[in-house]
């Protein structure tokens, strides 16, 4: 059966993290503690959001290699604004954070993913799916810090939680890159097993449909 | 022993099994051994060619302009993305269609930022590393450190896709398991 792609695809069917294994970096070694992950979904959401948008007037006739540059040139630009402005908001992470804060200026969704996908696609289709692959790495990012803060370190936002177990190991960047692969195996499961229902209550309807 | 201890920091500053930097990179060039291979070398250029600029700007951008390393970095990984698409092009246009693709792979991802800004900040730490010469070794160490971590997933790409493995953890999801042991490893031996 031939599925129609949608624009809110990038949040679950086509999740950057989880089914494009896109920028996976900050993930594994940022995403062990809630604040960590705030701050890094706020860089994230912000410099990608304005640099796909902004990106979208660059003229098309430009060659590929050409249009990575001047897209991975204005992520550079659209950081500045934004990291001062976590300065402001997140002054204690920002030292945590390190250079994944900077590399998220020039992540695959803008340089990569933008051109093969977002700039094929009308403007107002477009913004919509932007953001559904903003928020679909926004969750993501989200759940696994919550696991790996609670797990590793038994707290929640820096608080002290009853935990009865705590494994360290899994605030380490060999313990995101295990958490993440396990997760990425969960949701292709749960993925298919969808899939594999659609396409049964789908394949009655195209029957019917002869 | 000399060879052994040099293995041993090369693996305990490998940028992809200590801080993931380049992981996505790698799996998209997972595809196939040739493509690994050719992949990361290209990123070794870009990483050693590239510290070369990052030792430039450095040098010569004064501190009050220091959130402009990014862009700064980026248009030098652009000049160098450029010169070697021209340089493969008049090469050997033949093959200029597959040769290209490892170019666009290699050129802005974390692997190849990840280590002009890594390298950038040792060496504001320790002033003994703040030359040339150090920027470039730092660089090839980085980009060897990616053709070791790619061995090493073609060492397991196999059996990581085979049958055996249940199909929702067959490929990505048990590649990235299969990092993360092998990362547990290096941290246990440094």
């Amino acid at each position: 059966m031939n599925r129609k792609n949608s624009v809110f695809d990038g949040f679950i069917r086509d999740n950057a993290v989880l089914s494009g294994l896109m920028v996976i970096s900050p993930i594994i070694v940022c995403g062990d503690t809630v604040m960590n992950a705030i701050a890094m979904i706020y860089a994230f959401s912000a410099i990608t959001f304005i640099s796909v948008l902004a990106g979208a007037f660059i003229p098309k006739k430009l060659s590929y290699g050409v249009k990575t540059i001047i897209l991975a040139a204005i992520g550079a630009v659209v950081y500045i604004p934004v990291k001062f402005a976590a300065y402001d908001f997140f002054p204690s992470v920002m030292e945590r954070t390190g250079i994944y804060f900077m590399l998220i200026a020039v992540n695959s969704l803008i340089t990569v993913h933008a051109q093969v996908k977002f700039y094929r696609m009308p403007k107002g289709k477009m913004t919509v799916s932007l953001i559904s692959h903003i928020l679909g790495f926004d969750v993501v990012l989200f759940i696994i810090s919550v696991i790996r803060e609670l797990v590793a370190y038994g707290t929640f936002c820096g608080r002290i939680v009853d935990a009865d177990v705590i494994i360290s190991g899994l605030g380490m960047p060999f313990g995101g890159f295990i958490l993440l692969g396990l997760c990425c195996g969960i949701y292709r499961s749960i993925v298919g097993a969808v899939r594999k229902n659609d396409d049964s209550a789908g394949g009655d309807s195209d029957v019917s449909d002869f | 022993m000399f060879l052994i201890s040099e293995l041993v920091v090369l693996l305990g500053t490998n940028l992809i099994l200590s801080q993931a930097l380049g992981i996505s990179t790698l799996f998209v060039a997972a595809g196939s051994r040739k493509n690994l291979l050719w992949t990361a070398i290209t990123i070794s250029f870009f990483t050693t060619a590239g510290s070369f600029g990052a030792c430039l700007v450095n040098s010569l951008l004064p501190d009050s302009l220091y959130d402009l390393r990014l862009l700064l970095y980026v248009l030098i990984i652009g000049a160098l993305y450029v010169i070697l698409l021209t340089v493969l092009y008049f090469a050997d246009r033949k093959n200029f269609g597959t040769t290209r693709k490892y170019v666009h792979v290699s050129a802005f991802n974390c692997a190849v930022m990840g280590t002009l800004f890594t390298i950038s900040d040792k060496a504001a730490a320790d002033p003994s590393l703040d030359n040339l010469g150090s920027y470039i070794a730092a660089g090839a160490e980085a980009g060897t450190g990616f053709i070791l971590a790619a061995f090493f997933l073609m060492a397991g790409f196999g059996r990581l896709n085979s049958k055996e493995v249940p199909a929702a953890f067959r490929g990505f999801p048990s590649m990235l398991v299969y990092l993360g042991i092998i990362s547990m490893a290096i941290y246990a031996l440094i």
